[in-house]
């Protein structure tokens, strides 16, 4: 009886390890994955749907172990109730703005000695131990000849507690003890005096200047909200930079698929030249979009390529300024040469390498029952480049929607612009990193959507690929 | 008529000669086997009648018409192809019915010629399927249904069954065989396996370095070799050689091989006393040789080296004067190695190969 069973457990560990080993081997690509793609991008798409700011929490104690009152959204104007300062023991809020007070022992105006709480703004440290806490000091002098020139010196670390004593400026003090004081008020929403009234850190208010009227600077509790995406759709680029888009998707993709497709006929004929051709076609892959932009730039200048050619040939008296904001057609001519210019030779490479796949002996199979050059285009080549076809289509679309470089070395980003112009402007430009995101997640989707899309209108049949 | 004339023809690639200067004719209605070692140029030959190597030089003519610089789609051929070529991304139907389609024949027609190609061939049910779910059979079947559709007076196949499976190529073949009977094309069939051109080729046309080594019927070319590569190439186990001395006397001549001698038929005497050289070759088929256990007048004392039992024959190996000899004989004959047993060798199943120039003496 042992023997079968070893048997069955010996196998069963191999089975276990044959199914475990080969998602050890993927393991670093999910590891990959999760790092530099999921993580990224639901990052961007928190940013653009989550706001971190949006409401801040009030609690029935000027503390944080008071239990919260209510939640009032940022940028709500407040009326100030009641102000309290409290006393942040080490270093459990590090966030907190925080106002030092100093336990010291002196001489009162009378000679007898005292000892008690002065704000930190009252004495100047002239002393500290090695490890930099302050051992003694000086009352500092008032310089406003309307106040009092002695300085309180308070029971308890809190301008509320009682005045046991006073010191003259410049009297010398010994420092016993420090306290770390934040001041919290008691708010309520402005408009609405009939709400509970709520304590808040200082830190998250503005106080105007009267000490009772304010707003919520910013909250703790984040909250979903539409409001970025609204403020995107908004913008008064967004509608432009959306058609730019597709306009320029539209204009280039197709033109770039056929001049791809010529171009990859021109390799596949195996002329002498076909090695030469490839070299030449593939040359801009090399460049940097920016580079194309500029390049193109200098042709359609003032004082560009096509203005001298132009102008030699008696075409026009002078140069003709084609890259501005009255000639936006121009510019997005420019924009779809410079494109195809640039980014047709990537589709080429793909599609060659699809020619390549298919069998000699398949067109030859196709030249010998008699089907033209043309006949063999249209019944074998195409047919067969599909999957190659829905490649390029898928990558030139999601390049599409990521046109920008060129865009702006032609157009300069506000006559013409485009999706990711936008977001570029929101980031950098207006410093508002949600927007930013939400340009950058809708991008994203339209990617997706148009890749789904291939993926389902050019599929083909598993079984109808070559062999 | 589609009689095939082949002229002068040579085809170079680079320094590699693949073709070189072949004159053939293949008769009208005809099946003709090219047959040769890889790099013969068998394949490069029938590309050349395909149109789809242009020959370097020499005239093509198909039917009295010269195709030389024809492309392939107008020499009114059909082809079958080694790795079959069938268009993946096609139903079996659209796959058979392409040439047709191509060469604009009317739709029902078409339809008509794809069906009974297919029933030829027993893939009617298959019409509607892709070849990517289809075996190595199947696929191949549908590339011989689409050549014949085409209706073609020429049909070329290159190496159409080499890539099945051994049992799958003797069933096609023998299949094969009775299809092309009845179809009055002439055909053209590129082969590597001997057996496959002896059993199918009205002619076969032995092949080396480009050149054609013999041209004639399967079993002339089997009994009758022009030269020792012919003889060596074909046959399992092939031709045996040995090297034998001349030694002429007055009225007659003998060949010494070792301590036996041979006496050549009295018709070729002559030519073998007028070799320039004392050197000849001597070949026999391993089953044209007796085996014996007891000596007679004509025999050959030999000790067997291995006995090979293949079912229908027993094959041995014996030594005669440093050569071994492959003999084939009867399994009913009971022999062990190292014993000693009696072969003869019928004079006039001996073939007498000129080492000089390699070919076979022949009477003339």
């Amino acid at each position: 009886m042992t023997t079968p069973d070893t048997a069955t457990s010996a196998s069963k560990a191999r089975t276990w390890r044959y199914r475990v080993v080969p998602y050890l081997l993927i393991a670093p690509a999910i590891v990959y994955l999760a790092m530099f793609f999921a993580y990224p991008m639901y990052e961007g798409l928190v940013l653009a749907v989550y706001d971190e700011d949006a409401l801040l929490p009030t609690r029935d104690e000027p503390n944080l172990d008071g239990s919260e009152v209510s939640k009032i959204p940022q940028g709500t104007a407040l009326a100030i109730v009641d102000r309290s300062s409290q006393e942040v023991v080490g270093d459990e809020n590090p966030d907190a703005l925080t106002d030092p007070w100093y336990q010291v022992t002196a001489d009162d105006p009378t000679g007898s000695p005292i000892t008690g709480w002065v704000s930190e703004a009252r004495i100047r440290v002239r002393d500290e131990d090695a490890a930099g806490a302050p051992v003694s000091g000086t009352v500092r002098p008032r310089l406003a000849a309307t106040s009092d020139p002695l300085t309180d010196v308070y029971e308890a670390p809190n301008d509320r507690s009682e005045v046991i004593g006073k010191l003259e400026q410049r009297a010398p003090v010994e420092i016993t003890d420090v306290a770390l004081l934040e001041v919290w008020f008691q708010v309520r929403p402005a408009d609405d005096p009939s709400a509970a009234a709520g304590w808040a850190p200082s830190r998250f208010l503005q106080v105007f200047e009267d000490g009772e009227n304010g707003r919520v600077h910013r909250g703790t509790d984040g909250e979903f909200t539409t409001a970025f995406i609204r403020r995107m759709i908004d913008d008064r680029f967004f509608g432009p930079a959306v058609r730019t888009t597709l306009l320029l998707m539209v204009l280039i993709i197709p033109a770039q698929l056929v001049l791809a497709m010529v171009m990859a006929l021109v390799i596949h004929a195996r002329t002498r030249l076909s090695t030469g051709f490839l070299y030449a076609f593939s040359l801009p892959i090399g460049m940097s979009d920016l580079a194309a932009g500029i390049l193109f730039f200098s042709i359609f200048t003032g004082n560009g390529l096509l203005n001298s050619i132009l102008d030699a040939l008696g075409i026009i008296d002078g140069p003709y300024a084609f890259l501005t904001a009255d000639t936006v057609r121009w510019i997005i001519f420019a924009i779809v040469l410079a494109e195809l210019w640039r980014a047709t030779s990537i589709v080429m490479v793909i599609l060659v390498a699809g020619l390549q796949a298919i069998p000699d002996e398949t067109l030859e199979a196709a030249e010998l029952f008699g089907a033209s050059y043309f006949q063999r285009v249209r019944h074998i080549m195409l047919p067969l480049l599909r999957p190659s076809i829905q490649v390029a289509l898928i990558l030139r679309t999601i390049l599409a929607f990521q046109v920008f470089a060129v865009v702006i070395a032609l157009g300069g980003g506000d006559v013409v612009t485009v999706l990711a112009n936008e977001s570029y402007r929101q980031y950098f430009g207006l410093r508002n990193n949600n927007v930013a995101s939400a340009y950058a997640v809708f991008i994203l989707l339209l990617s997706m959507a148009s890749a789904f899309f291939y993926l389902r209108a050019v599929r083909s049949e598993p079984e109808a690929r070559p062999t | 008529m589609a009689e095939i004339r082949i002229e002068h023809v040579t085809k170079t690639f680079g320094d590699n000669v693949a073709i070189d200067d072949i004159n053939l004719t293949i008769e009208d209605r005809e099946f003709l086997v090219l047959l040769g070692p890889s790099g013969c140029g068998k394949t490069t030959l029938l590309r050349a009648i395909a149109g789809l190597g242009m020959a370097d030089s020499g005239r093509i003519s198909i039917g009295g018409q010269d195709v030389t610089y024809l492309p392939p789609g107008q020499r009114q051929i059909s082809m079958v192809f080694q790795s079959y070529a069938i268009f993946p991304h096609m139903t079996v139907h659209q796959n058979i019915g392409f040439g047709l389609l191509m060469n604009k024949v009317d739709k029902a027609e078409s339809d008509r010629r794809v069906r009974s190609a297919a029933e030829l061939l027993h893939i009617e049910n298959l019409l509607d399927r892709r070849p990517s779910a289809m075996s190595g059979g199947q696929r191949q079947r549908v590339a011989v249904a689409r050549a014949l559709a085409m209706e073609a007076k020429v049909l070329l196949m290159d190496e159409p069954l080499s890539n099945l499976d051994a049992l799958l190529r003797l069933e096609m073949r023998a299949e094969l065989k009775r299809l092309l009977a009845d179809v009055e094309a002439t055909t053209v069939y590129v082969t590597h396996d001997q057996i496959e051109a002896l059993s199918m080729g009205d002619r076969v046309a032995v092949m080396l370095d480009g050149k054609i080594q013999q041209c004639d019927a399967p079993n002339t070319v089997y009994e009758s070799p022009s030269n020792q590569f012919v003889g060596s190439f074909i046959g399992n186990p092939p031709m045996n050689f040995m090297e034998g001395t001349i030694q002429r006397d007055r009225d007659t001549v003998t060949v010494a091989v070792g301590e036996h001698e041979f006496s050549p038929p009295e018709a070729l005497q002559p030519l073998i006393r007028d070799l320039s050289s004392d050197r000849i070759t001597l070949g026999i088929r391993a089953e044209n040789m007796e085996t014996l256990a007891a000596p007679s007048s004509d025999t050959v004392p030999v000790t067997i080296e291995v006995v090979e039992p293949l079912g229908a024959q027993n094959l041995l190996t014996a030594r005669i004067g440093g050569h071994r000899l492959k003999v084939s004989t009867h399994p009913s004959l009971d022999v062990a190695a190292k014993q000693q047993v009696y072969i003869r060798l019928p004079a006039d199943q001996i073939r007498w190969i000129d080492p000089a120039t390699e070919s076979v003496l022949y009477k003339r």
